[in-house]
């Protein structure tokens, strides 16, 4: 089974910082691989691992951030064989369409693949758009929710927890799934791993090279930090009974 | 050329160490540890598990060799986020040590418990009536009928009732004259009759445990002797540069550590209506602790990349001990006092940190000692270059 997993570098959450008018501060951000997309990394290094005919290859879109070595070998050293990823200068301003149909063709341009897993929503905007859209566009069996999956038989049985079930689907191939964060934990790399990353194969391939006709179908008027709002203190901390009363009355009149 | 900075794999291991300790969220458990004087074993497991102890044995035992400077800045993480003293799972000095005088089988029989993470031995050289005076030890090792037998007491031996093993430095008796020239290392297992320990009770150190070991005819094979007959203490003197140079890194780790916490919170905590990170008293004591770290940081890593490439580090170990063992813990009581009564409390790691700091500038070697190991051979140098 040839196996991609896609994955989003993004700034760090913890590294941004909010200007006046409530506008986010890129300029002193640090990136780092999306911490969702980590889950599906290490649900994609154990599929692979499960059988010596599987192979993995972590793809990526983004801007000149993805020239970092440092971030590539942190990728790399999680299980991925090799890498790809597909350069843009705008890819910071593609929405999940445009990078859906650059993602979609660059898994053509790969070629023979089975399956392409993605993490359940980006560490940034946390559309949980991209993996259903690439499904879709590769026209392959598309689910999302995920948190199991093994390989029987040519076919991927995967579950997926609902509301007050468990579903388990056994689906062809080829396919695209979106994991769940809870489908495992990310592996710590070893420092045989990091040392290795360095040594895997990688190719950079230009947006242009890979689709030409990818526009972006949605306008972006403003992303702001959200309003900063005071405490309401209506309860204040106690240890009495009355306390825990008001606490409860207050929550029913707000529901 | 002088170059500072990591590698991106350095770089990449350290962020998994940060990753590893986030994860475990084991303050609360090291605080319960300290108090209940318990060795770490949970923690210890997770490290064995994650496999960070594989950097401390080479790649032909199946181990991850890469360089000393790498595994120093490793562990020196560890420690600045707040992992208890000396308790690392691993063992490099004890690696090292029978790497250079061990067998064979020996070296697959250390290397094997340290692949599990278990401490192999523990060091036996330190008796009640020798301390800093290795020469005046009397534990002895008898020849007899194609076996050895050991008597003597043993004391301060770190994590004697953790370590299946102990490397213990016996007197042949058979230079009388020069007790220098005549003691040998035997690895003495701890389960073997004769042998007895009771564990110390200390100010601090509480994760762990230190130990009296007596051993009572306790019978070994010829083939437990590591290295050479009578060549003991010269053997010792290796075993110490390198001993001091590891138990340093915890003085830099946890002197770091206690400098995050306290300037975080002179940072934060509010007093006469501002920080109290705004008088500059309090500055002060910022500033000076800062220099400490960056120096100890510096002479540690600048002692392990000597000692990497091939160099002797007899002096720079001492000199290192010296000062490591004082300005960590200058650090961290400056930490204290800027904690206030909240640091003094065993609620805040920078307690711990105090009392264990405070072992750390005697255990190993003294701070006294360490002048007498470096400043004669300083001396000479000078004399050396003087005359050229």
């Amino acid at each position: 089974m040839k196996i991609v997993v896609c994955y989003k570098l993004v700034p760090s959450a913890e590294s941004l910082t909010v200007k006046s008018g409530r506008q986010l501060d890129f300029g002193s951000a640090e990136w780092e691989i999306g911490p969702y997309d980590l889950n599906a990394v290490e649900a994609a290094a154990r599929l692979k691992e499960a059988s010596a005919d599987n192979s993995l290859i972590a793809l990526t879109f983004g801007g000149d951030i993805i020239e970092n070595s440092k971030l590539r070998k942190g990728i790399l050293s999680r299980g991925p064989q090799e890498l790809v990823a597909v350069k843009a200068a705008d890819a910071g301003q593609a929405d999940g369409y445009r990078t859906a149909a650059i993602l979609a063709e660059a898994i053509r341009k790969i070629g023979d693949v089975d399956l392409v897993l993605f993490g359940e929503g980006s560490g940034d905007m946390y559309a949980q758009q991209t993996g259903v859209l690439v499904g879709a566009l590769l026209g392959w069996t598309t689910v999302n929710a995920v948190n199991s999956i093994r390989e029987a038989d040519g076919l991927l049985e995967v579950g997926r927890n609902l509301e007050d079930s468990v579903e388990l689907l056994e689906l062809s191939l080829p396919a695209a799934v979106s994991v769940s964060s809870d489908i495992c934990v990310p592996r710590l790399a070893s420092m045989k791993d990091i040392l290795a990353a360095g040594k895997k194969p990688f190719a950079v391939w230009s947006a242009e090279e890979v689709c030409v006709q990818a526009e972006n179908k949605t306008v972006v008027d403003s992303v702001l930090a959200p309003e900063q709002a005071e405490r309401a203190c209506i309860v204040k901390p106690a240890d009495d009974e009355a306390h825990i009363e008001a606490v409860v009355n207050q929550l029913r009149n707000f529901i | 050329m002088i170059d500072f900075s990591l590698t991106e794999e350095q770089e990449l291991l350290l962020e998994q160490v940060e990753e590893f300790m986030k994860r475990g969220n084991y303050d609360e458990y090291f605080k319960e540890c300290d108090r209940e004087r318990k060795f770490p074993e949970k923690a210890c497991k997770d490290f064995v598990e994650a496999g960070f102890h594989c950097l401390d044995y080479p790649q032909e035992h199946g181990g991850e060799e890469v360089d000393l400077v790498t595994i120093v800045l490793m562990k020196m993480k560890f420690f600045e986020l707040g992992w208890p003293v000396l308790t690392l799972p691993g063992g490099n000095l004890e690696i090292d040590n029978i790497l250079t005088y061990g067998t064979k089988e020996q070296q697959d029989t250390i290397i094997g418990l340290a692949k599990s993470g278990i401490k192999p031995y523990t060091l036996g050289f330190t008796e009640p009536q020798a301390g800093s005076d290795n020469s005046a030890m009397t534990t002895r090792a008898t020849h007899k009928d194609g076996k050895v037998y050991i008597n003597g007491h043993k004391t301060f031996n770190t994590f004697a009732t953790v370590s299946p093993y102990m490397m213990c430095i016996a007197r042949e008796y058979e230079n009388l004259e020069n007790p220098y020239k005549d003691m040998s290392w035997y690895l003495v297992p701890l389960n073997a009759p004769g042998v007895k320990i009771s564990v110390l009770d200390k100010v601090g150190c509480h994760c762990m445990p230190t130990c009296e070991v007596y051993l009572d005819n306790v019978e070994v094979e010829e083939s437990a002797l590591v290295g050479t007959r009578g060549k003991g203490f010269y053997q010792l003197m290796k075993n110490f540069e390198t001993e001091r140079l590891f138990t340093c890194i915890s003085n830099v780790g946890m002197a770091q550590c206690a400098y995050n916490d306290a300037v975080a919170y002179a940072g934060t905590r509010v007093q006469f209506n501002k920080t109290i990170g705004e008088f500059q008293i309090i500055q002060e004591k910022i500033t000076d602790m800062k220099i400490k770290c960056d120096n100890m940081v510096n002479m540690l890593l600048k002692c392990a990349w000597k000692k990497q490439r091939g160099e002797s580090i007899s002096v720079d170990a001492s000199l290192l001990k010296r000062y490591t063992g004082k300005a960590a813990f200058e650090v961290i009581d400056d930490a204290m006092q800027i904690m206030g009564g909240i640091g003094y409390t065993n609620d805040c790691r920078i307690a711990r940190l105090w009392r264990d700091q405070r072992g750390a500038r005697i255990y190993a070697g003294t701070e006294e000692v360490m002048v007498h190991s470096s400043a004669r051979s300083l001396i000479k140098e000078a004399l050396k270059a003087a005359a050229k």
